[in-house]
């Protein structure tokens, strides 16, 4: 069967998205792969059309347990049934029912510590599989902003003589971890395929402040003339939880986004913003993921985010329809100070690696110090992963060389947000691309017509009000 | 809400405990002494209510009522109602929490018909594809098989349940705005939910306010459909969720070797446990069991006595009680008071 028909018997598609065809066709071959596909690129089909050619499983290691949920939900809602998630939600009899008719299954999801565990190892070791796929493979990376300890420990895992093909994913990779992933996971040669970063419909805009206070004016006024739906990304949740409140106090449809509110409640902020009744999301980085909204107009950056990979990223969440859209980089002396405080306010400090040793000393637990909340669940597996294998000085000068990295990273970000030169070409040229083509409204410093992209904020959209208790339950249960 | 509920956990407290008491009974706290004083004090509808409630938004609170002239704080860690207090205290709503009996699991109750809900939502609209309100497998699970066994694809089972709530809701006693503030935490196809943030805003009260008010009603929901079978749909929603052992386990298993005629001495030998431990459990025993008789232990007219000193003296503090009542032990004392009340 051709491709095509075997895409189209399965996923209703008929034509792949770039890259696709060349990255099945490659693991039909039999190579290993890495393909950096953007969110919402169909980066999954990658590994799920190879699965109902190929007769054997597929394993997919996924670091990010709603991830994971996420596609097991996707698959099984166009009908496959064997799919299967190996993780530490299964009760012990769930488990062992699923271990045991493992090779049955078509799809067998899992995270790094589930593939760590023996008697997973044990089971895998006795049964063919025709792909393994490392979902989000830049966490690999001990310079990518969410490292995984047990990435690394997996590596060893492929490193064996008689396995199938590896298929390394991600959404963000730049050249330097792309080449960590390579070495990690022992690759042979593999295919290599990145998108094309450059999205032409999406303006770059950037403003320069000479003070805090003067932002602070133009973000409130920007928001109540100019259209959306849009995303103002915020450095804090309290900063997105006070700007939120500001808007709404001028009447906007606003609300604020970040990681401290409950599931719940961040997918209620996500639907009421796909359905129409808010037009502005003020959000902290945590906003974007699994977020399916085309029409999306403006997307606001009120200070710089830590990385040039981690920009692409949410400025590329405007414009998916294709339309006009704009990304706005606000600046003002002294953020990319805010934006050192940021990144490294996560990282395990020296004493931290001290009190490790101290509490290994002392023969309490170390993982004490997590619930004693004295660093974050991240900086703890770093600690944790290092401090077994290192000695003291090696894990300080190893997280002294981490914070390094990071403010190396934000300079990059910095440079690009101050350039006097085509800020397109310089984002393109920093994964290693060469702009093609430069579109009409290309960026701030080619020049960009504002009025061609902006809508001005014609109407005031009706808040939606609450309607009574009994006609609520009609209107979710039964419609009108 | 919150304010009212901790100034009615004071009031009932009676300047007898620090202020962590009433903070041990809002996260219910699975302790001897918390359980004693829930049937000391009568605070059963106020047990685990907030089991995550961070001791600083407590402290504010209390630290509130000291600036209100409501209470005065001690350096101890006790407090005194102050008589405005009291006269606050006696002015508040009466509240309809059964914490006792459910214990957080109204949430799961929640989580259940919120999935259901936003399932039937989305099915009656054609859709088949949706981001499931609960990520939780176990809920998952539980839903599917709910609606598979009522066959949700005729497409009644909207109408069903639709009807059944309708009806629940307005058997409750409360207010309309209480009922409308639980709809707008469930979602469905076009409709999405509101944040508790949004929620608190429309109703012009704090967050923590608005989700007392949503478990307030989840609490009487539960309870009218225990006590009436005509719920058919929501009967089996809410099965197994509320709690009928109320003891610990360890009670539970003293409680067992008592019933088979073990005596306390026995017990502390069987279980290898101390005799003080075994004396909590039946002290928790008592103030749970109705049919737990403490006439083994203490005789009526001892009983007799204590009651009077405590109602003479205003006070269930042991030490107090140990003094004025002659020739009695502190266990034979909480035993007394544990079983005078329930």
């Amino acid at each position: 069967m051709e491709l095509e028909q075997t895409l189209a018997k399965y996923f209703g598609y008929t034509t792949f998205r770039p890259g696709q065809r060349e990255v099945i066709e490659a693991i039909l071959a039999g190579k290993d792969g890495i393909a950096l596909l953007p969110t919402g690129m169909g980066k999954s089909l990658c590994y799920q059309l190879p699965g109902y050619i190929l007769q054997k499983p597929v394993l997919i290691v996924s670091p990010l347990l709603s991830l994971m949920q996420d596609q097991v939900e996707q698959l099984k809602r166009i009908g496959e049934k064997r799919v299967v998630a190996l993780n530490s939600f299964l009760s012990l009899t769930e488990k062992r029912y699923a271990l045991h008719f493992l090779e049955q299954y078509r799809f067998i999801f899992t995270s790094p510590e589930m593939l760590l565990q023996q008697q997973v190892q044990e089971k895998l070791a006795k049964m063919e599989l025709s792909l393994i796929v490392v979902d989000e493979a830049h966490c690999i990376s001990q310079w990518g902003f969410d490292f995984r300890p047990d990435y690394l420990r997996i590596g060893e895992w492929f490193s064996q003589e008689k396995r199938p093909p590896v298929l390394a994913l991600s959404a963000t990779a730049t050249q330097k971890v792309v080449n960590d992933i390579r070495t990690t996971l022992s690759l042979h040669a593999p295919f290599e395929f990145m998108y094309n970063v450059d999205r032409p419909t999406i303006s770059l805009g950037r403003v320069v402040f000479a003070d805090r206070a003067d932002k602070a004016k133009w973000i409130l006024q920007h928001i109540k003339e100019t259209a959306g739906p849009g995303i103002l990304y915020m450095s804090s949740r309290k900063r997105a939880e006070q700007y939120s409140e500001a808007f709404t106090q001028a009447g906007l449809r606003v609300a604020a986004y970040h990681a401290g509110y409950g599931a719940e409640d961040r997918q209620f902020i996500q639907q009421q913003f796909i359905d129409g009744e808010l037009d502005w999301i003020v959000a902290t980085n945590a906003f974007g993921m699994g977020i399916n909204k085309s029409d999306i107009r403006q997307v606001i950056h009120e200070t710089m985010p830590a990385n040039v990979a981690n920009y692409m990223q949410e400025i590329g969440r405007a414009g998916r329809d294709g339309e006009p859209a704009l990304a706005i980089l606000l600046y003002c002396d002294g953020d990319e100070e805010l934006a050192k405080f940021v990144v490294t306010g996560d990282l395990p400090s020296a004493s931290h690696v001290d009190r490790y040793q101290e509490l290994v000393r002392q023969q309490v637990q170390p993982s004490q110090m997590l619930k004693n909340g004295e660093l974050s669940e991240t900086a703890f597996r770093v600690l944790a992963y290092w401090s077994q294998k290192e000695s003291v000085e090696q894990v300080k000068a190893r997280l002294n060389q981490l914070v390094l990295e990071k403010y190396q990273a934000v300079d990059e970000m910095l440079k690009i947000t101050q350039t006097k030169d085509c800020i397109r070409t310089q984002l393109v040229g920093y994964f290693g691309q060469k702009l093609q083509e430069k579109p009409e409204n290309c960026c701030e410093n080619c020049g960009i017509h504002y009025d061609e992209i902006n809508t001005e904020r014609l109407k005031e959209e009706k808040k939606v009000e609450m309607i009574p208790w009994e006609s609520r339950l009609k209107q979710l249960l039964i419609g009108f | 809400m919150f304010h009212q509920i901790l100034l009615q956990i004071f009031h009932k407290l009676n300047n007898e405990r620090t202020v962590s008491a009433a903070y041990h009974v809002l996260r219910g706290k699975r302790s001897g002494q918390t359980i004693q004083d829930i049937g000391l004090f009568q605070l059963h509808n106020y047990f685990g209510l907030l089991p995550k409630l961070p001791r600083a938004t407590f402290d504010e609170a209390v630290s509130t009522f000291s600036q209100y002239s409501w209470l005065n704080m001690q350096e101890s860690g006790h407090y005194s109602m102050k008589k405005l207090g009291l006269q606050r205290a006696e002015q508040t709503a009466t509240f309809l929490f059964d914490g006792w009996h459910y214990r957080g699991n109204e949430h799961a109750f929640f989580a259940r018909l919120s999935l259901i809900v936003q399932s039937l939502s989305y099915h009656r609209a054609d859709m088949h594809s949706f981001s499931p309100i609960s990520k939780d497998p176990q809920v998952q699970a539980w839903v599917r098989a709910f609606l598979v066994n009522h066959n949700y694809q005729l497409g009644h089972l909207q109408q069903q349940l639709f009807e059944e709530c309708q009806q629940v809701l307005t058997a409750l006693p409360l207010a309309d705005r209480q009922k409308q503030l639980v709809l707008y935490r469930l979602s469905g196809h076009s409709s999405p939910g509101w944040t508790w943030q949004q929620l608190a805003s429309e109703r012009n009260e704090s967050v923590l306010d608005s989700q007392l008010a949503f478990i307030e009603l989840l609490h009487t929901l539960l309870n009218e459909v225990h006590q009436n079978s005509t719920y058919a749909l929501l009967g089996q929603i809410a099965d197994g969720l509320r709690i009928k052992a109320l003891l610990t386990d360890s009670a539970q298993q003293t409680a067992q070797l008592y019933e088979q005629g073990y005596s306390l001495e026995q017990i502390v030998q069987l279980r290898n446990l101390k005799q003080s431990t075994i004396e909590d459990h039946l002290v928790e025993i008592a103030m749970n069991e109705p049919n737990f008789s403490i006439g083994p232990f203490v005789s009526y007219e001892e009983a007799e006595k204590v009651w009077q000193a405590s109602k003479h003296y205003q006070t269930k503090k042991l030490k107090a009680l140990h003094e004025v009542v002659e020739g009695m032990s502190y266990f034979q004392l909480r035993l007394v008071l544990a079983k005078g009340e329930v």
